[in-house]
């Protein structure tokens, strides 16, 4: 018996493209865009794994991890991640999955870095320069020009962004895949992923306290010793305090609301 | 006023539509609003060079990763009403709008929040194979959520004027919002956490942090520090793999 080959169509990646624009419709504190990935990958884990409900609930949940990166340069990832998929679904199940969830997280900063800067930093900055200076004379020319000349390299960049990233996945990691170099790209993507994850932590959560304390009559902030010593280290202790309870076990759901109301109670005592 | 208070709220609603759903083409950006709050008060071009002031004031505010400068999506709608309803300068306007702003931001504070807790229905709806609830819990429910939430502050604000909003915005003590910040920060750390809880070994946890220590201590970007961690992948993968080569050559 010869199993047909699943393959993604270029209606599929059309649609990827499509889906991306609204990566950040529920844009949370929690994992920011996480829903939006899933539902940017939502037409490739519908095609590959129509016929198996348990792997497809495995696929959807590891698209709601944290995600966040530029709306115009996510496409790309999700084309790779779309072919890492396929070859997930064609792999009777040898394949490391957890793979596909590094490539994401390593690609994610560097390419929010890029993307941000070049984006929102540069373009808007031309082309609403551009459109300011009609704009000031009260002409429509003004917003229209602004919006339309930053659209055209948005547009372009997230479609082609999304067949690029499908075309580079299929040419270059399936290749290392078939040659049983994973491992490798497994390693290099988990340093890379974690170290970024870990300066995320450092830059992305501002956690910080306001209590002071007083020594000899004159009032020492305990932050800014702090900051001497271990900066950041309020955001370290905390982010790791909370991936320890939930590898207790911790409901998550328990959690979010536990962590709403302490945040609430601490803000108050003006202890954070 | 009533018709007024409804169109100009719609066009808040455009501007959620652009972060939301197109993937923010800058739709959403004070000249474009002021020019639409403009356009619905049959003044377009009145509204574009109020949309150029404010465009020009806001310039700095873009809302990176999770600080809150106030909210000029709402802002410039309300000041550029204001100016055009009640004849007022810019600066006076937007001092008028600015309060609004602040509370608007207070609002999206909430709203994430809530997001935050859709994020839960949407892992529960995969859980039990509802996978076109997920996506809808995605893309109709924040929607929905975002777009009246705005449409109701700026209707309520052009509908009963901008100061019995200011009232009441006055009346929630300072105590909660600072504590609603607080929390909005700590639920970050929960996101990272659960990330980590899926990647993180014992063996790997020297990279993470790695990361974080070059980032605490240099303040230096993602980019930069991706490129230190690319070069740390290349040494582990010659120190790992580099050896194993050796061995299978012997």
């Amino acid at each position: 018996m010869t199993v047909e080959k699943k393959q993604l169509t270029k209606k599929d990646l059309v649609k990827v493209f499509l889906h991306s624009m609204a990566i950040m419709c529920s844009w949370n504190y929690e994992r920011q865009m996480n829903m939006g990935y899933m539902y940017g990958m939502a037409p490739v884990l519908d095609r590959l794994y129509a016929d198996n409900e348990e792997e497809k609930k495995r696929a959807y949940q590891r698209h709601m991890e944290f995600y966040n990166c530029t709306p115009q340069m996510t496409p790309f990832i999700m084309g790779l991640t779309a072919s890492m998929e396929e070859e997930n679904a064609n792999s009777n199940g040898d394949y490391d999955t957890e793979s596909i969830s590094m490539i994401k997280t390593s690609l994610m900063g560097p390419f929010a870095g890029i993307g941000d800067s070049f984006f929102q930093g540069t373009i808007r900055i031309i082309t609403f320069g551009i459109g300011l200076s009609f704009a000031k004379q009260g002409s429509i020319l003004g917003p229209i020009l602004a919006v339309g000349l930053f659209m055209i390299p948005s547009l372009l960049v997230s479609y082609y962004g999304t067949f690029l990233g499908y075309k580079s996945g299929k040419t270059y990691l399936a290749k290392l895949y078939e040659e049983g170099l994973m491992d490798r790209v497994m390693q290099f993507a988990s340093i890379v992923g974690l170290a970024v994850v870990g300066g995320m932590v450092a830059s992305m959560v501002d956690i910080t306290t306001p209590l002071k304390f007083a020594a000899g009559g004159a009032k020492l902030g305990i932050q800014k010793m702090l900051d001497q010593i271990f900066p950041k280290l309020l955001p370290f202790s905390i982010t790791l305090g909370i991936y320890y309870l939930i590898k207790k076990k911790i409901n998550t759901n328990f959690l979010l609301i536990g962590i709403i109301v302490v945040g609430i109670i601490l803000g108050a005592l003006g202890i954070l | 006023m009533l018709i007024k208070a409804i169109l100009l709220g719609l066009v808040s609603v455009v501007g959620v539509i652009d972060s939301r759903w197109i993937g923010r083409q800058n739709i959403g950006r004070p000249l474009i609003l002021s020019s639409l709050a403009g356009l619905v008060l049959g003044n377009l071009s009145q509204g574009i060079i109020l949309g150029a002031s404010l465009e020009l004031i806001s310039m700095g505010f873009v809302a990176i990763g999770a600080a809150s400068p106030p909210n000029m999506q709402i802002g410039s709608v309300i000041a550029t009403a204001f100016a055009i309803i009640s004849h007022a300068s810019t600066q006076t306007a937007l001092a008028i709008a600015l309060p609004i702003a602040v509370a608007a931001e207070f609002l999206d504070i909430l709203m994430r929040m809530i997001m935050a807790q859709f994020g839960h229905s949407a892992d529960k709806a995969i859980k039990q194979g509802k996978f076109k609830k997920a996506q809808h819990i995605h893309v109709y429910w924040a929607f929905a959520l975002n777009a009246t939430l705005y449409f109701l502050l700026i209707f309520i604000t052009i509908y009963f004027g901008a100061n019995s909003v200011k009232d009441i915005v006055d009346m929630i003590p300072k105590v909660i919002t600072h504590g609603l910040t607080v929390a909005g920060n700590l639920l970050s750390a929960l996101g990272f956490a659960m990330l980590l809880s899926t990647m993180l070994s014992k063996k790997l946890f020297l990279y993470f942090l790695f990361g974080f220590l070059i980032v605490a201590y240099s303040k230096l970007d993602l980019i930069g520090l991706t490129l230190f961690a690319v070069i740390l992948a290349f040494i582990m993968d010659k120190v790992v793999y580099g050896r194993k080569e050796k061995e299978e050559e012997q």
